[in-house]
């Protein structure tokens, strides 16, 4: 049989005969435990610790065997082996993601075995064993695309950070789905929400949503893992992902003021898309020389794809800004929404994080960036609020000026500096 | 088989390849020899199409490198500097997973992990673990690695390296099996004693520039004798350029030639015969074996 070579050699790391007798020994003793604590019958505690010990591994563990699953091939230097090998990016997701993981929900069946032993209403089991499997599945498939993104960065001590990560969205779903597995009322007392006018329960939106999620979340791997196969990409998918990112949020508002808040929540989709872009991408200097090589060769295929994700979700951000110009968005108390103020301001904030980028720590550029910024949107116009001036004030942060030029004068300066110095330190850099 | 134009690799203040251009003729095994930090590791990055380069063109075997990087990881071996075994993996899991990962059928793995165990003398490890394995054993398991798939191409970043004298002989052995199997091979080394026993082209690489491409062993019908005679002749340039099939390269104080010499050791021996018959004083006549160490030194010294 021609199995996946990857998901083959997973689990003859993985799926050893200690762990294949271990894992059902140690729950066993674990439900022992609660059965007598239940009064020698599977009761709600069994209940509890059976889809508690269910997230707990898929989550915890499974987030851990995702993460090492990727990071572990560059700590022994495996990588390159993997990279020149004739496996495409779905037999290496697919064989990395189940393979990895197959231990994991070996145990974590067994819990929702014992789960649905002990459930005190049946009618619940398939709802929550919906939502756990796809949050699970959820969160070793967002580890392991955090894992591709630290490995682009050369960040391949980053296990704790993303394993953190993934123990506090096991609790999130576990706030969640706990409710459910105790009262059927949860389920039929739902609130209904609407989306574009479809009236559904918040817990069938939710599961869709995973759904979506989890989708996304596999085809981000696909093309990270593309990418460090060599296999030449263009940003398609992110604008994709941007675009569905405005169709799925815009349905949330309400019909009476869709055309009042579209475009503000489309704008807003775009501005956090290229902020997260710019601090997951890897930014290295050479890539933007390559990119001006290409332009100039007029090699235009070649030049999108040397294209960093943010230009995308900004040049995107800058057209939903026409039409949200002419909409006049509402103020939100003191601040007024100047859409070309906003992508000014995005503008330096990227051009700090690049600065940063480029200099000889690029490590420490989001640390970095992170206290200019508090500086700048906290404790200078504060300094100059507490000092009664109100101009110093705007300088810093136009947004509460009521003068759209001035507003757009102030941005226009600051970016225009932090530009400049960037483009200096990129040239002492190539 | 391997042409490299005008490759341009950068790291950030570091030109790292500065328009390199060679062209490696199939069925050689070429030495790439530098100083450390010259970019030989980049160059073979480069090529193995792990590494994107700022400007340039690489093809292998006709597939243009940097717009098919997946064509060309079809046809090449790579072996890197710090390569990695999955240590908690059997030598016979560690081939396998490769073997099937590089496209072999699982029906044919067998064979081809008994093949390549066999030429890389590891048979009787193929059920230890590789993590237990000696640093020596490790290598000739990664060489084993690279070349599984059979590919046209096989770049290794530094083979030898932490290899006893008896197991670089095997290596060397190795590599000119592949050479007569139809493999073109690049190796790269500190060690020129080493490429020296199968080499058959040098290509020398200094601040990311080839200094000099040289064929080692395309003319084994031409060597290089030297004659020494216990007292100097007047008109020996001039007897010498009298004999055919030789060609005076040095001459010092006409007691001491340089000669280069065509034709087989029966021939040498009719030299010899003819040297003596002009009743020169001879003392000696002996072949030159120029090494692999003293052209690349040569060639450091000219250029710099």
């Amino acid at each position: 049989m021609n199995l996946n070579p990857e998901f083959q050699r997973q689990l003859q790391l993985e799926f050893s005969q200690a762990r294949l007798i271990g894992v059902p020994l140690i729950l066993g003793v674990i439900f022992a435990l609660t059965y007598i604590i239940d009064d020698y019958q599977f009761a709600s505690v069994t209940t509890r610790s059976a889809l508690g010990l269910f997230l707990l591994m898929v989550s915890f563990w499974g987030a851990r065997q995702a993460v090492d699953s990727v990071l572990e091939e560059q700590r022994s230097h495996t990588w390159d082996t993997q990279r020149l090998s004739a496996l495409n990016p779905w037999t290496m997701i697919l064989g990395k993601l189940l393979g990895s993981t197959l231990v994991v929900w070996y145990g974590g069946a067994i819990c929702l075995i014992i789960y649905a032993i002990s459930a005190p209403n049946a009618n619940n089991f398939m709802w929550v064993c919906s939502y756990a499997i796809t949050s699970g599945l959820l969160v070793q498939n967002l580890s392991l695309l955090l894992s591709l993104c630290a490995l682009r960065k050369g960040q391949i001590n980053s296990n704790s950070i993303i394993i953190g990560l993934a123990i506090l969205a096991a609790f999130t779903i576990g706030s969640f789905i706990m409710p459910l597995s105790e009262d059927r009322q949860n389920i039929q007392n739902a609130v209904d929400v609407s989306w574009y006018g479809l009236n559904t329960s918040v817990q069938s939106l939710s599961l869709v949503s995973v759904f979506l999620a989890l989708f996304w979340c596999v085809v981000g791997n696909y093309r990270l893992m593309a990418q460090e196969l060599r296999i030449r990409t263009l940003p398609w998918v992110w604008l994709s992902f941007a675009l569905f990112l405005i169709l799925y949020i815009g349905g949330f508002i309400p019909a009476e003021k869709f055309g009042d808040y579209f475009y503000t929540v489309a704008f807003s989709i775009c501005l956090t898309l290229s902020y997260f872009a710019v601090f997951t991408e890897h930014h290295e200097p050479m890539r933007i020389k390559r990119l001006f090589t290409y332009v100039a060769a007029e090699n235009w295929w070649r030049s999108a794809e040397e294209l960093p994700l943010w230009c995308v979700t900004f040049v995107l951000a800058i057209l939903v800004a026409i039409p949200l110009s002419f909409t006049h968005p509402a103020d939100i108390e003191e601040l007024h929404i100047y859409p070309l103020t906003i992508l000014l301001l995005l503008l330096r904030d990227i051009g700090i994080f690049l600065f940063f980028n480029y200099g000889k720590n690029p490590q420490r550029a989001f640390s970095l960036t992170l206290l200019s910024l508090i500086l700048l949107y906290g404790v200078f116009p504060s300094i100059f609020t507490a000092a009664k001036l109100k101009g110093m004030v705007v300088l810093f942060f136009p947004l509460i000026s009521d003068s759209t030029i001035l507003s757009i004068f102030c941005m226009s300066l600051q970016s225009a500096l932090i530009w400049y110095l960037l483009y200096k330190r990129w040239l002492e850099s190539v | 088989m391997i042409n490299v134009d005008r490759l341009i690799f950068e790291y950030p203040n570091l030109r790292a390849l500065d328009e390199v251009s060679f062209h490696i003729p199939q069925g050689s095994i070429t030495a790439l020899v530098g100083p450390n930090g010259a970019g030989k590791t980049t160059l073979l990055r480069c090529m193995a199409a792990l590494e994107q380069p700022v400007s340039g063109d690489i093809r292998i075997n006709n597939i243009d490198v940097l717009e098919h990087p997946r064509e060309c990881h079809r046809i090449i071996g790579y072996l890197s500097d710090f390569f990695g075994l999955y240590d908690r993996l059997t030598v016979r899991q560690c081939l396998h997973y490769v073997a099937r990962a590089q496209g072999i059928a699982e029906e044919d793995c067998a064979a081809a992990i008994a093949r390549v165990s066999k030429g890389l003398h590891i048979t009787d490890r193929l059920d230890v673990l590789a993590g237990t394995l000696s640093r020596g054993l490790r290598q000739r398991v990664a060489i084993a690695q690279a070349i599984i798939h059979s590919p046209r191409v096989v770049l290794l970043d530094e083979p030898a390296s932490g290899l006893d004298p008896e197991a670089r002989h095997e290596l060397a052995e190795l590599f000119l099996e592949l050479q007569q199997q139809g493999m073109t091979l690049l190796v790269s080394s500190h060690i020129l004693a080493e490429l020296e026993a199968y080499s058959t082209d040098m290509l020398v690489l200094r601040e990311g520039k080839i200094i000099e491409q040289v064929t080692i062993k395309a003319h084994a019908h031409a060597q290089d004798f030297k004659l020494v005679l216990a007292s100097p002749v007047e008109n020996l340039a001039a007897l010498l350029q009298q004999i055919d099939k030789i060609k005076l390269l040095k001459n010092e104080y006409n007691q001491t030639v340089l000669l280069q010499v065509q034709g087989d050791s029966l021939q040498q021996h009719e030299l010899l015969k003819n040297l003596l018959a002009q009743n020169l004083p001879v003392c000696e006549f002996a072949k030159i074996t120029s090494n692999l160490q003293d052209t690349y030194l040569e060639t450091i010294r000219h250029r710099s």
